[in-house]
């Protein structure tokens, strides 16, 4: 169902890579909230993640993001200062510290420097700003790359497997700081079961076509996002 | 320091391109130091190294260049989603592949300016062709960096090298190798570069490298006012293009020069750049001189001459053309001053093949070198027992039959 005042609109959108469908030409519309995208590795998880957060082109179809039409340069350029996108390994290199990480992306983001610390005391990493990306460790780099990817206060959050190599009791303290990234977030995990219980929605894509599951755990949701 | 600064100092440290400046500098060098002629300092020359090196340091550059926009590819989920223009990541990381190039660049360029000037120098320093090499040297540093934007792949960057280096090798047509990097191996004195047509090869550099920057620009802003650097790039291709076509009959010009001479006891006279060579020459060529005194072929002046400049000789002067100092070239020199004496038509006639043994066995004494065997024994035990002042006034009698090799046994026996 696609609502008017939705986040994410795709008409017939579909995603061709060498010559197969790594998606089919599908129509959904996403709200607000967080919702979940399952698929095993190489299910074309990543490549609908990138085309949504438009690093990639739709093959096929339209695609709307926060009211733009994201198809063209003009729509894109619009639309990207307020997205936010972490990959599932984003790259960084030895020697730069989490405060200087934070503060490249927010160069970019053309986001004033007190946002750099703001954003730093509000995902708990003052006490380890100092520290190299490499030296730290997994739950607090995650932070790190949230932090980043979210120094602008972006209205629309992808998140790439983000919770793959943090541990269980670290996961529920992370779960509730995704939620509050930005009014609408999505997320994607190789499993649905990962993403039910905290997710609004969950899609899962299975050979080339979105599903929604209707299975979802009202756990979180009444915690509305964003906050 | 600026948020700008601040970003491209991160940049530098994440991507750590100046680790390469080392390795890139020493290709260069030993590209460099193998293009310049030995024992010779010749300004013209210097510049021919300086793009010799260019041949080598480009391809590693866009090697360089392709690898790090792989890297960079990675970033876009920070750079790419960016409230700035699309453009400014790239901008960054190119402004820094360039500062890298420029760095090996100048190391190379300050170990030839030295060598340069270390050895006596010659010709005139020609800062455009420095210029050209650098704009040379950025063209491969940006193409290697898009080819690694177009297609992220690690493949990439060996192919990126091997396209370039394959440009720096091979030409489509005989006179593209004035393009840049031009395929000029080594400039001998006498002939010089011509300002103007370095100056045309560094415009070409420019515009190509205009041409790519500003297209990609465009590909990723789609900003109308792009069309203005696009277009004066394509048009001062297309005219540098047509103009250096126009220059394949005459890439080099014949330089003004005075020579350097030495007095005494010979006057030999070489190209200044050779200048260092003269004691040497002097002490080589001088027995020579003396064996010859007398003769028709006796010389007081050796005169050094470009090498497609063959005046006969005669009155007292000689001619030699020497292209290098490389090891042997005073024997070398003794060689050529040598043959000149002979007369090369009758000496190529098969019915003088006995003269020409007999020719070879005096050649051997006035160059101190080790007489041939031949079949007449008898003839060459005898002039190898002839005090020195013998075989000059020999050489005296004898002369018009050595040059023309019609030399008998006879001679040999009777004085």
């Amino acid at each position: 169902m696609i609502a008017d005042f939705s986040t994410i609109v795709a008409r017939d959108m579909g995603i061709r890579r060498g010559g197969r469908w790594i998606l089919r030409p599908t129509t959904f519309g996403i709200t607000s909230g967080v919702v979940g995208l399952a698929g095993p590795p190489c299910s074309g998880r990543s490549a609908l993640l990138t085309t949504l957060a438009t690093l990639r082109r739709p093959s096929v179809g339209e695609l709307e993001l926060l009211g733009h039409d994201v198809t063209g340069p003009a729509g894109q350029r619009a639309v990207r200062p307020r997205l936010g996108l972490l990959p599932h390994r984003f790259g960084w290199a030895a020697g730069v510290t989490a405060r200087e990480y934070v503060a490249y992306a927010a160069y970019f983001k053309a986001t004033p420097k007190d946002a750099v610390e703001a954003i730093l005391e509000r995902f708990e990493l003052t006490d380890a700003a100092e520290l190299e990306m490499d030296m730290l460790p997994a739950d607090l780099r995650l932070r790190a790359g949230l932090a980043a990817t979210c120094v602008h206060r972006p209205d629309l959050v992808f998140l790439d497997e983000p919770l793959g190599s943090v541990t269980d009791p670290e996961r529920d303290e992370l779960i509730g700081l995704l939620r509050g990234l930005a009014p609408a977030v999505v997320v994607t995990a190789p499993d649905p079961a990962e993403l039910t219980g905290w997710c609004d929605r969950v899609f899962t894509i299975a050979r080339a076509r979105l599903i929604e599951s209707l299975e979802v755990s009202r756990t979180w949701s009444r915690v509305p996002a964003g906050v | 320091m600026s948020d700008l600064g601040r970003v491209l100092r991160i940049d530098a440290r994440r991507t750590a391109p100046f680790l390469a400046v080392p390795a890139l500098a020493l290709l260069g060098g030993v590209a460099a130091w193998h293009a310049l002629l030995p024992g010779v300092a010749y300004w013209d020359d210097a510049v021919a190294a300086l793009f010799a090196s260019v041949r080598v340091l480009g391809p590693a550059s866009a090697a360089l260049a392709a690898w790090v926009a792989l890297r960079e590819h990675r970033l876009g989920y920070l750079r790419g989603l960016s409230a700035r223009s699309p453009a400014l990541g790239p901008l960054l990381d190119l402004t820094l592949l360039g500062v890298v190039s420029l760095s090996a660049y100048a190391v190379v360029a300050a170990i030839v300016v030295v060598k340069t000037l270390l050895h006596v120098e010659s010709g005139h320093p020609q800062v455009v062709g420095l210029l050209a090499g650098a704009l040379t040297l950025l063209d491969y540093a940006v193409i290697g960096y898009l080819a690694g934007r177009a297609v992220p792949r690690l493949p990439t960057v060996a192919a990126a090298a091997a396209v370039t280096c394959l440009w720096g090798i091979v030409r489509p047509g005989t006179w593209t190798y004035l393009l840049p990097p031009p395929g000029v191996e080594h400039i001998h004195p006498f002939a010089g570069l011509r300002t103007e047509l370095l100056a045309g090869q560094a415009l070409w550099s420019l515009g190509i490298g205009g041409l790519l920057v500003s297209g990609y620009l465009w590909v990723l802003t789609r900003r109308a006012r792009l069309a203005l650097p696009l277009v004066a790039a394509a048009v001062l291709i297309t005219v540098t293009t047509l103009w250096i076509h126009a220059q394949q009959r005459a890439p080099l010009a014949p330089r003004a020069f005075e020579y350097s001479c030495r007095q005494w006891p010979l006057t030999v006279c070489v190209h200044p750049a050779l200048r260092s060579a003269l004691p040497s020459l002097e002490a080589a060529l001088t027995p020579l001189a003396t064996r010859l005194s007398g003769t028709p072929g006796g010389f007081t002046r050796v005169e050094h001459r470009p090498d497609n400049d063959f005046p006969r000789p005669g009155h007292g002067v000689v001619y030699i053309h020497l292209k290098d100092l490389s090891p042997g070239y005073e024997h070398r020199a003794e060689q050529e001053i040598q043959i000149s004496l002979l007369d090369a038509r009758t000496c190529a006639n098969p019915a003088h093949a006995a003269g020409v043994r007999y020719t070879a066995l005096v050649s051997a004494w006035l160059l101190d070198e080790t007489p041939p065997r031949m079949p007449d024994t008898a003839a060459a035990r005898a002039f190898g027992r002839w005090a020195e002042s013998r075989r000059r006034h020999w050489l005296r009698l004898h002369y018009a039959r050595y040059r023309s090799c019609t030399l008998r046994g006879l001679d040999f026996r009777l004085l």
